[in-house]
């Protein structure tokens, strides 16, 4: 978090450079997810694919910078859990996150 | 004295606030969510749907919710325009990819046939004038459009255009966004899904759909809504980053996640 200095409200990055920004990254717990690839047709960023076969058929994430915007929508199509955002979407200077805490689901306060 | 004991027990509140910031608290169990409450937080964005078009009637209802969302001095400044063509939902589709790779060949210095400095300069400058469209985030989906990856309207029967009047009270472009919030809301409470698509952007760099659709003064395109049955069961309560929040209560400032 944290303030921005001058130099970072200057600084504004371009699109996907693999030097510094992260995308969001997404954890497959392969022993749930059985290949149905309903996440790859829902995911905005197009982050997600389905290979194997048979039994092997299963959901990965693309390895060369997904553009995963950690949107969880993958998790909330899955009907067996197997997958959630586990690394939020980080873009440096000007587009720097800010003011944002943990992941949770909505609370009952 | 009192003074003294009051500013002792506040730094002693603030330490045990300090204590408890950061540890793995129990998440509060208030009461059940409400029917509205459940609608609003297991809202999705939906992009994928099904081929069956959604009835008249259903639709209607959803305008009837967007008319009656509050906006500043009721000065309502909105206009629909409802789509359900699929051939002219496949023009504006073919449209937009065909800007999309406009927008690459001038300014994606990765793949551009002029070269490597040109586009980089015409993308450092534009981000700078258009920081919001030119965001990593949708330009991902510019390029995604652009390679065929992604459909503008993620295969939706109906769209729903709100179009903005730019002669509205104050700020007409939060009006638009409490109206197209109140539809998506009442859509997804009769289990429709939908999604917001700002990418209708691309089809107004050239006239061609303003006058097709006409879209004149005092009227200009501001969002477009998609509408349709979801495939899958997309909606959920999924975790989120929570948000700082700033708390001035008692005469002292809390900091809340
Ligand atoms: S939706 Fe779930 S089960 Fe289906 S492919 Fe994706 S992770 Fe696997
Ligand atoms: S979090 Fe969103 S963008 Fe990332 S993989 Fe899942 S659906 Fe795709």
């Amino acid at each position: 978090m944290g303030e921005f200095t001058l130099f970072e409200m200057l600084r504004i990055p371009t699109y996907d450079n693999e030097d510094y920004a992260t995308t969001g990254r997404v954890t497959i717990d392969l022993e749930k997810c059985n290949g149905c690839g309903l996440c790859a047709k829902v995911c905005p960023g197009k982050a997600l694919y389905v290979a194997g076969e048979g039994k092997d058929r299963k959901a990965h994430m693309h390895a060369d910078f997904p553009q995963c915007m950690s949107c969880n929508d993958c998790a909330a199509i899955c009907e067996r859990d197997a997958i959630f955002v586990s690394v939020p979407y980080f873009f440096p200077f000007f587009f720097k996150t800010q003011g944002k805490g943990e992941f949770s689901p909505p609370r009952k306060f | 004295m009192d003074d003294e004991l009051s500013t002792e027990l506040r730094e002693m509140d603030d330490e045990l606030d300090e204590m408890l910031e950061g540890e793995d608290l129990a998440p509060p169990q208030g009461d059940d969510w409400n029917p509205v409450e459940k609608v609003i937080l297991e809202r999705r964005s939906v992009r994928k749907y099904k081929d069956k078009q959604v009835p008249e009637s259903v639709v209607r209802r959803i305008l009837e919710a967007g008319r009656f969302a509050p906006s500043a001095g009721n000065c309502q400044p909105w206009k629909f325009i409802v789509v359900r063509d699929p051939e002219l939902i496949d023009e504006m589709e073919r449209d937009a990819r065909r800007m999309c790779r406009l927008f690459r060949f001038f300014m994606d210095w990765r793949t551009s046939p002029l070269g490597y400095w040109i586009p980089w300069l015409l993308a450092q400058t534009y981000i700078r004038l258009l920081h919001h469209e030119l965001h990593p985030i949708p330009m991902g989906a510019v390029f995604a459009i652009s390679e065929g990856n992604l459909s503008l309207f993620h295969g939706a029967p109906t769209v729903v255009f709100i179009l903005e009047d730019f002669r509205g009270v104050s700020k007409p472009k939060v009006d638009i966004g409490c109206c197209g919030q109140n539809m998506v809301l009442a859509a997804h409470s009769m289990g429709l899904g939908t999604c917001w698509v700002g990418t209708i952007k691309l089809l107004t760099f050239t006239p061609k759909w303003r006058r097709r659709l006409g879209v004149k003064f005092p009227y200009k395109f501001c969002e477009a809504v998609t509408i349709g049955y979801p495939v899958g069961h997309p909606d959920g309560m999924i975790p989120r980053e929570t948000v700082e929040t700033d708390w001035y209560e008692d005469g002292r400032k809390r900091t809340t996640f």
